[in-house]
């Protein structure tokens, strides 16, 4: 997963890496004292002529002499990592805010010429990722932990995969041994409510649903009594897909919330969205809020970028990452996994 | 945040404005914040590169048509470029046919579908819809559910299990249709075994046409998934949906780009009524937030022609309050009037404060009032008496103080370019040369 932006991270970190590189044997020479030419040699062969004090010399200018990084020296390999950050679908305010850190944290910094630059570029990447990306959420230990039913209520705009996911979402709570109910909120469209009724049966959830065209508060309200009634542990509360733009349909999402009271509300978006992403994630977040956030769609070779956009929009963590058409495929996010991942060991 | 940008987008075009020759620092500045405006737009990184660079060039080397400043030429590439991107047209022909919809989960298919039928029934064809779709759950539920509001018959099967048999069945139960529409279930290029299966449904129905339906919202993965599909059964049309709610549609362009076809409906809307044919124009401006852009573009030279048409008829002294009016835009497109006027090479000339004080607002009630108007008194403001006065302010719902504060404001005008005239007649005074300049400033 997110391999295509693994790839284009590391290579990123080679010329960032490279760069510096690249500045720091540019300076060292320079930086000699007149007469010691015939020693701009690499340390290792220094002219046996020159005597111990040259040597020396050479070697604290060479190996123990601390560099600067210049913004200068960065310049190139940051505008090439902003490229790689946009092809990989990091919406472009979020792609500035990351280059803005590892910049800040690349540059004026201290480094010894001895000391691995990739050690430095990968630290100031990864930083920067994880500042981005935040923490995971861990949800069978926030249900153990809160009092029982935990409402939890799905969010998003059409076509992300809302239904799909609150029947894995239920799967997978069933497995980890909670009782689960689902409440058949998309009253809209056309077959939402067949779809989740097919789905809750072949995993077997008891679904509570009205006809097409009720009042999804309604719905909604019933399942968190019946949840109430028959002790369940979680009530998964679908909703029909809107648009952020819709002020009726996000007032209608707003009622929701006031009746079924949710404990968590989750905002379902799509790995392979574009820039669009951290519009409508932060509009949804400002209207009726968002706690965390469900990533779907993430098998279509996604480069990821998504993930990083959302979270750094809405500052919420990412629950789960959908990624494929079963209902096992769902898998927790975890940051420092994926970060570990996109930077990890592929090519040092 | 794509305020921002389109914002930015104009600020570099204001800097090329005014210029003589084409400033290489100003068309690299707008090169790029063009390039932030595609990008931020999902535009694919190599399509926005390459155009950024045609745009670079051809600012640079072609040379500068006469008549036409340096903001409008650069603008004119800007937008070619743009076009040349979108505009392959796409065949779209009310004759039989059978079209197969393909497309990425939850892109819309479904809901696409149903709008395309309802478009072929309002243009008399008869339609008929297989759903192929034998997967999702709710899907034939969903069809159907559409299809009969519309009273267009949907074939499928609910509990069917294999699209291919459903698909010739259907092919064989609606064969006395003219129009076909065969509804797939939601695949994406790196599952080979759903990749197989549209290849057969491409085979089975002998497609005329096959529509891959592409989410505005879709990133540079538009790309990528355009190309596997355009590889497998050859995409000979693009749909962009849910184009009703902030997202700009521009990994469309790339699966444009990837399967050299043309976009041919836009969705925006959730009933099958919200279909439009595509419209290249409205598509750029929305893409670059800036209005509508050839619009924009034909204004530009227009207003520069009306400008020189107005000082003409005003150094002539024939100013009427149609003149007015049209100066009162140019000049607010221009920026603050005072501004405009300390530019004038008129030494320490005193104008009556007065004239400053035309506010936009003031202009739209101006505008307002001057509708109510006859041409007579449009061009011999001095016909106008008291009973023809409130017969003016009457159709423009407003009382007759506000007309005879405008005719008052077109008396001090008036004056005031009197004045003018005579300093023009001076010295090297080359009016239209000067408003060439202000054109410049917008």
């Amino acid at each position: 997963m997110f391999s295509g932006l693994k790839e284009r991270l590391q290579a990123a970190r080679n010329r960032l890496g490279g760069s510096i590189g690249a500045a720091a044997t540019a300076q060292a020479p320079a930086g000699q004292p007149a007469g010691a030419t015939s020693a701009s040699a690499p340390a290792g062969a220094a002219p046996a002529q020159a005597g111990p004090s040259l040597t020396e010399k050479v070697r604290i200018l060479i190996i123990d002499r601390e560099l600067v990084v210049s913004e200068k020296d960065v310049a190139d390999a940051l505008e090439e990592l902003e490229m790689t950050l946009l092809e990989s679908d990091v919406a472009l305010p979020v792609t500035d805010a990351i280059i803005a850190d590892v910049r800040k944290s690349l540059v004026g910094k201290h480094r010894k010429i001895g000391e691995s630059v990739d050690a430095l570029v990968v630290g100031a990447l990864k930083s920067a990722l994880l500042n981005v990306l935040g923490k995971g959420f861990d949800l069978p230990a926030y249900i153990r932990a809160h009092e029982r039913p935990v409402k939890i209520l799905f969010t998003g705009v059409n076509g992300t995969g809302k239904t799909t996911t609150v029947a894995k979402i239920g799967a997978y709570l069933k497995n980890q041994g909670f009782s689960v109910v689902i409440g058949a909120g998309d009253t809209f469209r056309a077959g939402a409510i067949e779809q989740i009724g097919v789905h809750a049966e072949r995993i077997g959830i008891k679904v509570i649903e009205h006809q097409t065209g009720a009042d999804p508060s309604a719905v909604l309200f019933d399942t968190v009594q019946y949840a109430i009634a028959h002790k369940t542990d979680v009530v998964l509360a679908d909703t029909a897909g809107r648009f952020h733009t819709k002020a009726n349909l996000m007032s209608q999402l707003d009622k929701i919330r006031r009746v079924m009271k949710p404990d968590l509300v989750v905002y379902v978006d799509e790995a392979v969205a574009g820039n669009d992403a951290v519009v409508r994630a932060a509009e949804f977040d400002r209207t009726v809020g968002a706690d965390a956030i469900v990533l779907t769609k993430a098998d279509m070779d996604s480069r990821g970028g998504a993930a990083i956009s959302i979270a750094h929009t809405i500052g919420k963590p990412l629950l789960f990452l959908g990624t494929g058409q079963a209902y096992d495929d769902i898998m927790p996010f975890d940051p420092d996994a994926v970060v570990e991942e996109l930077l990890g060991s592929g090519s040092s | 945040m794509m305020d921002s940008l389109s914002g930015s987008l104009k600020d570099a075009l204001k800097k090329l404005a005014g210029k003589a020759v084409v400033d290489r620092a100003a068309v690299d500045e707008l090169v790029k914040n063009l390039q932030r405006a595609l990008l931020s737009a999902d535009v694919n990184v190599k399509l926005v590169m390459e155009l950024s660079k045609a745009v670079r060039t051809r600012s640079l080397d072609e040379e500068l048509p006469k008549n036409i400043n340096v903001r409008e030429h650069v603008l004119r590439i800007v937008y070619q470029e743009l076009v040349r991107l979108v505009y392959a047209t796409a065949d779209l022909k009310l004759e039989p046919q059978v079209i197969l919809m393909a497309g990425l989960q939850g892109s819309g298919k479904t809901t696409t579908t149903a709008k395309i039928a309802r478009f072929f029934q309002k243009k008399g064809m008869k339609v008929g819809v297989i759903c192929a779709d034998t997967f999702r759950p709710g899907a034939y539920d969903q069809l159907s559910t559409l299809c009969a509001k519309v009273n267009v018959p949907c074939f499928g099967d609910p509990k069917a299990t294999d699209a291919r048999k459903i698909t010739q069945e259907g092919l064989v139960a609606l064969k006395d249709l003219e129009v076909l529409i065969v509804d797939t279930q939601g695949r994406h290029a790196l599952e080979p075994d759903l990749i197989q299966e549209i290849i057969d449904l491409n085979k089975i129905t002998k497609a005329s046409h096959r529509w891959l339906v592409i989410d505005a919202a879709l990133g540079q993965q538009a790309s990528e998934q355009a190309k596997r599909f355009h590889e497998a059964i050859g995409i000979d049309g693009v749909i962009i949906t849910k184009m009703d709610g902030t997202a700009k549609g521009g990994g469309a362009i790339s699966a444009v780009a990837e399967t050299k076809s043309g976009i041919v409906f836009i969705g925006a809307g959730e009933t099958v009524e919200n279909l439009e044919r595509f419209d290249a124009n409205g598509f750029i401006s929305r893409l670059l937030g800036m209005g509508d852009l050839q619009a924009l573009m034909e204004k530009a030279r227009e207003s520069q022609m009306e400008e020189e048409l107005d000082m003409e008829a005003m150094m002539k002294g024939n100013f009427t309050l149609r003149d007015m009016y049209k100066q009162l835009e140019a000049l607010n497109k221009m920026g603050p009037l005072k501004q405009i006027m300390n530019m004038l090479p008129m030494g320490n000339m005193q104008l009556p404060e007065g004239v400053y004080d035309v506010t936009s607002t003031k202009m739209v009630r101006y505008r307002i009032i001057m509708d109510s108007m006859t041409p007579k008194e449009l061009d011999d403001p001095s016909i106008i008496n008291s009973s023809r006065m409130q017969r003016i302010a009457r159709g423009a719902g407003g009382a007759p103080e506000e007309v005879r504060e405008l005719l008052k404001y077109y008396k001090m005008m008036h004056k005031t370019l009197k004045g003018l005239k005579g300093m023009g007649s001076g010295g090297k005074f080359n009016m239209q040369r000067l408003m060439k300049r202000f054109s410049g400033m917008q």
